[in-house]
This record gives C-alpha cells, sequence and structure tokens, in this order.
C-alpha cells in the first residue's frame, strides 16, 4: 500500500537516539505491552492502542493518534502493526511505518558502541541489546574478534566481525545466564570458535567447553591485549569476570553500575549471598578503583555516559553503591539480600537448562523465553546512596 | 475433558495475528446472543489477544485450553 513503509529495530534505535519527534504506537494487547516495551535514552512519545480497538471503533482509536508527527507503529510479530498502519494511511495519515519483525526484532537487537579510544590497537565494543537492558563485549585485534556472553542473535555477530574484518575464535561466558539463551553454542557450532566457562556453573553442560580457572591469561591474536581471568562467585557459584589490559573489567552480573547481581536467583540465597560477599569485599574491592566496569546488565539508561556507554570507574560505583560496599559483614550482607529479595521470573529455569544444553527449543519458543527485560539485580533502590 | 457446547466452528490455523482476531470479530458480529463460538488458533500470541478482546467486548470466554499445538477458545456472545 503506497503510503505505508516498513522500519527496522537497528533503525527503530537510531530515531531514539537521535530524539526524533515521533509517536511509538504498540498496538499489542495491554498485558503484553505492560510487561515489556520499547526504551530508550531520551525521553520520546510512546502510546498503547491494541489493534483490537482499532477492529472495533476505528474512528474513536483513530482520532487517538496525533497528526502532527511520524507514527512507528509496532506489534508482536508485524502483522498487526501492518493492519493498523494501513488503516491510518486510509484516515489520511502521511508518514506511518511499522516494524518489521515485530517486538521481537527489537529485544533481540544489538546496538554497537566502541568503548576504548580509536588509537588503541585493539578495539573493545560494547553491544547493547535495549530491549533486555543487557550489554555484551566483542574485543578485536589482528584479525581475531573474541565475544563475551554473546545473545543469540548470531548474524549480527557474523555481520560485525566482517565489517571488522576478523573471525570469531572464542566465546567467554561470564556465567550460566537465566534471563536470556546464550549465542555461544551457535557461534562454536557456525564458526568454529572454542568457548571458555567455568565449571561452577557448566559442569554439567551437554556441549564442550573449555575450562576457565582464576588468574588464567588469554592473548588475542598473538600479542594482543591481555585477557585475565577474575573468579567471582555469588550471584552463581561460577561467576567470572574478566579484566581486559589491565583497563576494563567485564563484570557479568557480579558488579552493576547500580547494585550489584541478585545471589538469590539459584535457590541458594543464603550461601550465595556470603560468597558474593566474599568475592565483593575481597577481590571487587582490591582492584585498581580507575578500572573501567564493563556490567552485564543496566537497570535503565539513566545509567549510560554521555557517549551512551555503560561504563563506570570501579571506584565511582563503590562510592554509588556505598551502603552494599560498606557492609561490614557477612551476616548483615545475606540479611540486605534476603530483606530485598524479590520473586525470580519461572522462564529463568529453562532458559538455563537451554543455556547448559539439557534442552533444546525451537526458534518460536526461544522468542518467547528470550523477550523482556531481565531481573537479575539485587535491588535497584536500596542500594543506592540517598 | 467436558465438551462445551458450540454453535459455529471457527479455524485459525496457521493464521497470524491480526487475523484469529480479526476472523472471530467477523464471527461474533453475525451470530445471536448467548451463541457460542468455537475458535482454534496455532498461534500463541492469540491467547493473551482473545482475553482482552473479550473483555474489551464483553463476550464471555467459557473455557481457553490448549491442545498440542492448538489453542483452542470458546466465546460466547452478549
Amino acid at each position: 500500500m503506497p503510503g505505508l513503509h516498513s522500519y527496522s529495530a537497528d533503525e527503530l534505535f537510531q530515531f531514539l537516539i537521535q530524539k526524533d519527534d515521533m509517536l511509538v504506537l504498540d498496538v499489542r494487547n495491554e498485558e503484553d505491552f505492560n510487561r515489556f516495551n520499547v526504551e530508550g535514552p531520551f525521553p520520546f512519545e510512546m502510546t498503547n492502542i491494541p489493534y483490537f480497538d482499532f477492529m472495533e471503533a476505528e474512528d474513536a482509536s483513530v482520532a487517538k493518534v496525533p497528526r502532527d508527527k511520524p507514527i512507528k507503529v509496532v506489534c508482536a510479530k508485524e502483522g498487526s502493526a501492518q493492519y493498523v498502519g494501513e488503516i491510518l494511511v486510509n484516515n489520511g495519515f502521511e508518514d506511518v511505518s511499522y516494524l518489521t519483525g515485530g517486538i521481537k526484532t527489537w529485544g533481540n537487537m544489538l546496538a554497537p558502541n566502541r568503548i576504548n579510544f580509536e588509537s588503541d590497537s585493539y578495539s573493545l565494543f560494547q553491544f547493547i541489546r535495549p530491549g533486555k537492558a543487557s550489554c555484551n563485549y566483542g574485543l578485536i585485534y589482528n584479525g581475531e574478534m573474541v565475544v563475551f556472553d554473546p545473545s543469540r542473535n548470531f548474524e549480527f555477530y557474523q555481520s560485525f566481525a566482517e565489517t571488522q574484518n576478523a573471525r570469531i575464535v572464542r566465546s567467554f561466558e561470564t556465567h550460566l545466564q537465566a534471563d536470556y539463551i546464550s549465542g555461544s553454542k551457535q557461534i562454536a557450532n557456525e564458526t568454529g570458535a572454542d568457548i571458555f566457562a567455568h565449571h561452577g556453573d557448566f559442569k554439567d553442560a551437554s556441549f564442550k567447553y573449555n575450562e576457565l580457572g582464576d588468574g588464567d591469561i588469554y592473548s588475542i591474536g598473538n600479542d594482543g591485549p591481555e585477557i585475565r581471568v577474575l573468579h567471582s562467585p555469588g550471584h552463581t557459584p561460577g561467576s567470572t569476570s574478566y579484566i581486559i589490559d589491565e583497563k576494563y573489567l567485564i563484570s557479568g552480573d557480579t558488579v552493576f553500575i547500580q547494585s550489584v547481581g541478585r545471589p538469590d536467583l539459584g535457590g541458594k540465597a543464603e550461601e550465595w549471598s556470603i560468597s558474593l560477599f566474599e568475592t565483593l569485599t575481597k577481590k571487587v574491592q582490591s582492584l585498581d578503583s580507575k578500572i573501567n566496569v564493563l556490567p552485564g546488565h543496566y537497570m535503565d539508561w539513566t545509567e549510560a555516559n554521555s557517549d551512551l556507554l555503560f561504563s563506570e570507574t570501579l571506584g565511582q560505583i563503590i562510592e554509588n553503591n556505598s551502603e552494599v560496599y560498606q557492609m561490614d559483614s557477612p551476616e548483615k550482607f545475606t540479611q540486605f539480600i534476603k530483606d530485598n529479595m524479590r520473586e525470580s521470573p519461572k522462564v529463568y529455569g529453562e532458559i538455563r537448562k537451554v543455556n547448559a544444553g539439557w534442552l533444546d527449543v525451537d526458534i518460536d519458543e526461544a522468542d518467547i523465553m528470550d523477550l523482556g527485560k531481565n531481573e537479575c539485580a539485587a535491588t535497584t533502590y536500596n542500594a543506592q546512596k540517598v | 475433558m467436558n465438551e462445551i457446547e458450540f454453535n459455529q466452528e471457527l479455524d485459525c490455523r496457521g493464521l497470524n495475528c491480526p487475523l484469529p482476531v480479526l476472523k472471530t470479530k467477523k464471527a461474533i458480529d453475525e451470530m445471536a446472543a448467548g451463541d457460542v463460538l468455537k475458535m482454534i488458533s496455532t498461534d500463541p500470541g492469540s491467547q493473551n489477544d482473545v482475553t482482552a478482546w473479550a473483555k474489551r467486548t464483553g463476550n464471555d470466554i467459557l473455557s481457553a485450553g490448549h491442545e498440542g499445538s492448538d489453542f483452542i477458545y470458546y466465546i460466547k456472545k452478549n
């Protein structure tokens, strides 16, 4: 239909960071909309009018849509957004487009952002997944790329490596993820890259991986930057952080810019809390305070810096979360975790099984399991300095 | 499982949204008040959509369940 066009999830992210004047019109049902919707670094206008409202009361529904700005329609898969888009075009709207592939393509979309200086010999990228509020990483040097905590958007990693004239050689896991489906297995299958993971989480995994040891040092491209392994248990027993070039700490779900990783997702809140307390007090706090923390998640976009990167010095993080870092006994810390526990999403048990290779799901099931924001931080409010 | 009596059956297997809800709406529009429609969909997304649509239009979902890959709804027109 003339007048109706489409846009991709990548383009939607560009509209959001350019602060385009537009309306995101989400036509899914209210429940699905409230569970998960589009988020961006800057405020933007968004409305939820279910597509069946346009069926039942076209004129009244159309009247709710402003005519003075581009309308970006979003739905679950794309059919309903197209349907509503056509209704709007038929009603004289001039700039209407629908999201190709629906909200799940937004949920899987990765936005690459360079972390280190252009003048460095290697490049380190943060791959932000706005639909999950998570970050994963890519390190490139001399034609080789290693990834950290890849999600299952294999096409993205493959084409990104190509643009960097690199091939993916290793995939490092910070832990057995419960909130999203890992892409490591597929990357290994498709490219021959090796998977590296800690046996504390992966000992029962059904696939082959290389066991990480605390203090192990890896390199990339022969003489590239050092990747130092720091076993940092607590969020899970096998949680591992990676220190890149002594300047960056890929912290997984151990240290976040706001708060720390939840130690209660595995049903052993007490035991894992004590372990996290040890990690934070003995290992994390003894690192150089100038090291840049690159977390596995963020709570919301207010944590991003002016380059839209989720990166903060360890010193600043310790100061901002002083209530957590100043706790002087494991008992107090455990009590703090218990006071702030909330239910863990039911799907996390299933996702863990997929990530350990015990459960195979088809792409539709994976799309459903993998949609939505993470629930991995211990608390969003009480850890903050008031 | 108890069989629910219905007046009309609508097969929406293989269709994606908005079609299952659109066809359901059209079928219900042509039925008499008190009649029951049995609708079968294979779209998992239909679950929240059909429920929300029925609530919005004031029709009753007598039963919503699934057998294999089929989601089966009995909707009574009010």
